[in-house]
């Protein structure tokens, strides 16, 4: 019992952690009024560059490589969301399209051959073909692990799994204590004002967004190298939307997004447990399906003016700005 | 006010335009699309394929008449969910949830053949207009729990519509591998196949022919609904401005819910010719993103409904070039995909020069 609650556990914060280090930069994006909705996309172009860097140079490639291509993406959406000041949604929405694409193409089999040996020519011929990469070894940390229970669950993971340990308190700090975390949560709450004490919208706007792309290319790499390497297309399969939807459930709160993050990894483990125990063969949609319905009921929680007030929902997400009148 | 950058040889000015020209919107459109197959050249030649090559196959889909058939039955579930985002996106309310609400309508369709095949339920003549009108209106609903939770509750509607996709999708994948299984499907995740009485093939016996004009006949309706009708005018204002709605006594809240109800009823009925018309019965996953097409569809067509049904069969076109692409060059579909989201991201950037001008100007120091 003791070892299936485990297992159970450590498989939550597997899974959660994918959660976790995209909703960490999204809440930073939403904070500020940019609403990121290329979190999919971006996800898996992450994920199909760490599988190619990977095999072609190896872990740290992958994830540097990762990281770089979501500030990238999100660059984009900044500049079409922030200078041009066009519909956020649909602008999000076409970069999703467009990473689900291009991460379709390039690892297709016979493109990715051709990548693969332009990166790195001395590559053997069954690096080429394989489908697979080494996944991120887990590292017991010393004393830590040796907790009962606790241990197993929580300290003998990756090293991505520890950096979101790390990453989400330190962003907490950021947003909610520091001179930059007020200037950006005062861009998403009414840019005019911020502007008007002289903080840069636009800039904070493109941090926020570029960090947003990021941690999203981050969490693409950590579902490929460090959860399941194996390539399959559209790998993500909405992953990115529940992000998005815990960034809500987290009422965009980095350290409240931990807890989220392991509630939907849990739901989605305990999904897969059933299956396996052929346990009402039924269920596990309806289980897939608690994500976004709580998220819906989320958001109709915070739909109450005396809860957003409470909680500090971005008042100016998803609205452009400019210091024009129109 | 205006953003003015100035050089040492003149200065650049990017202003509003006071009107929307529209030849500068065709010359964007065209622009958007030759750039996008550009972008996408550049990219497959980068990759050492003959990207003329791979654009001779692809154009085939247009020409030669078994892929053309096929382009125009990819196109009909495109064309009907993009008519009703269009409505939708006309008074402002962003409804992404096309996907879901044709999911709804897969089922409607598919729950109202299975009750007329196991139980005998309904004449045989009946089916069609039973399953279309259920399918419009279970796509309808669903696209209304958003809009109601919209107008009452002010929940906003770009997440919940997203949401409720994968709701949509996880309760066909639930009916299909549960209780609608076809029992003789040697355990295949498979509904029965519709009999013959229930596809649309009324039109010279081809799902293209019908569907096509049921596209054609869709657009003149919301043509029609848009243009000549109360609700159309209403759904006009609030789009143009809710305060001027106010003012002018229109119940917002009716009309964003009744327009809501209209956009996710068309996107019901593209489910339905998903499975009448396409596939002939209902699987899971069955439709390949058609939902989230259709937006990038009304985008390229402006929201005008005669361009939508031009602009799906483009689409269309598009999903059928990128199989022969990958069957016949090993190049993968996932390229038309990468064309899509290009002419999509270009377009988007497209409405910035609709809306601004960029004024060159010349002289010593900038004036």
């Amino acid at each position: 019992m003791m070892e299936w609650i485990e297992s159970v556990l450590h498989t939550t914060v597997q899974m959660g952690t994918v959660y976790l280090l995209a909703s960490l930069g999204e809440i930073y994006a939403e904070r500020s009024g940019i609403l990121n909705l290329g979190l999919e996309g971006i996800m898996i172009m992450g994920a199909a560059l760490s599988f190619i860097f990977t095999i072609a140079y190896g872990y740290f490639a992958a994830i540097l490589m990762s990281i770089i291509v979501g500030v990238l993406m999100s660059l984009i959406l900044a500049v079409m969301a922030v200078h041009m000041r066009l519909n956020q949604v649909v602008t999000g929405l076409a970069l999703t399209m467009l990473g689900l694409g291009l991460s379709g193409f390039i690892a297709f089999p016979e493109i990715r051959k051709r990548i693969l040996l332009a990166l790195n020519p001395a590559l053997p011929q069954e690096a080429l073909m394989t489908q697979e990469a080494p996944k991120l070894p887990e590292i017991s940390l010393p004393v830590l692990s040796n907790i009962p229970l606790i241990g197993e669950s929580f300290f003998s993971h990756n090293v991505l799994v520890y950096f979101s340990y790390i990453a989400a308190p330190i962003m907490w700090y950021i947003l909610f204590k520091t001179r930059f975390g007020l200037s950006l949560r005062s861009v998403g709450e009414d840019p005019a004002t911020a502007d008007s004490l002289g903080v840069n919208v636009y800039l904070v706007r493109y941090s926020a967004t570029m960090v947003s792309g990021g941690f999203a290319g981050l969490a693409g790499a950590y579902l490929f190298i460090g959860f399941h390497p194996f390539w399959q297309e559209g790998l993500t399969a909405g992953k990115g939307f529940i992000a998005l939807a815990l960034v809500i459930l987290s009422t965009w709160n980095p350290l409240r997004a931990i807890l989220g993050a392991y509630l939907f990894g849990g739901v989605e483990t305990i999904q897969f447990r059933l299956q396996l125990f052929g346990f009402g063969a039924q269920s596990p949609y309806f289980l897939a399906m608690l994500p976004y319905l709580i998220t819906i009921l989320t958001l109709i929680m915070i739909s109450f003016e005396n809860v957003r007030k409470r909680i500090g929902v971005p008042a100016s997400l998803g609205i452009p700005y400019s210091r024009e009148q129109d | 006010m205006s953003l003015k950058i100035r050089t040492k040889f003149g200065s650049i000015k990017i202003e509003r335009r006071l009107t929307y020209p529209r030849h500068i919107s065709i010359l964007t459109t065209v622009l958007a699309i030759l750039l996008s197959f550009a972008a996408v050249a550049v990219i497959l030649t980068l990759m050492g394929i003959n990207a003329f090559e791979a654009f001779a196959v692809m154009a085939r889909a247009f020409i030669v008449p078994r892929l053309l058939f096929e382009s125009v039955k990819q196109s009909i579930p495109i064309c009907l969910s993009a008519l009703g985002i269009a409505i939708a996106f006309k008074m402002n309310f962003w409804n992404i949830g096309a996907e879901g609400q044709i999911y709804m309508g897969m089922i409607a369709a598919t729950g109202v053949v299975l009750l007329h095949v196991y139980y005998g339920a309904f004449n045989e003549y009946l089916l069609l207009p039973l399953m279309t009108i259920s399918s419009f209106l279970l796509g309808g609903v669903w696209c209304l729990i958003t809009s109601f939770l919209k107008s009452k509750l002010n929940v906003n509607e770009i997440l919940t519509t997203l949401m409720l996709n994968y709701v949509a999708i996880l309760i066909v994948d639930y009916l299909i591998h549960g209780p609608w299984r076809d029992p003789k499907g040697y355990g295949f995740p498979l509904s029965i196949a519709f009999p013959n009485y229930a596809k649309f093939i009324f039109v010279l016996d081809s799902p293209a022919y019908t569907g096509l004009l049921i596209s054609i006949l869709a657009a003149a309706a919301v043509f029609f609904v848009m243009k000549y009708t109360k609700i159309g005018f209403e759904i006009n204002v609030v789009g143009h401005s809710l305060n001027v709605a106010k003012y002018a006594g229109i119940n917002v809240s009716r009309v964003i819910m009744l327009g809501s109800f209209l956009s996710g009823g068309l996107a019901g009925i593209g489910g339905l010719s998903i499975v009448s018309g396409i596939i002939g019965r209902l699987r899971p996953r069955a439709s390949p993103g058609y939902g989230y097409t259709a937006i990038i569809v009304a985008a390229l067509a402006g929201l005008n409904p005669w361009l939508i049904v031009v602009a799906s069969l483009f689409f269309g076109g598009l999903l059928t070039a990128g199989e022969s692409l990958q069957a016949s060059m090993n190049v993968p579909k996932a390229a038309t995909q990468m064309i899509q989201a290009i002419i999509f991201l270009f377009i988007l950037m497209g409405e910035f020069f609709k809306r601004y001008q960029i004024i060159f100007e010349r002289g010593g120091n900038g004036s």
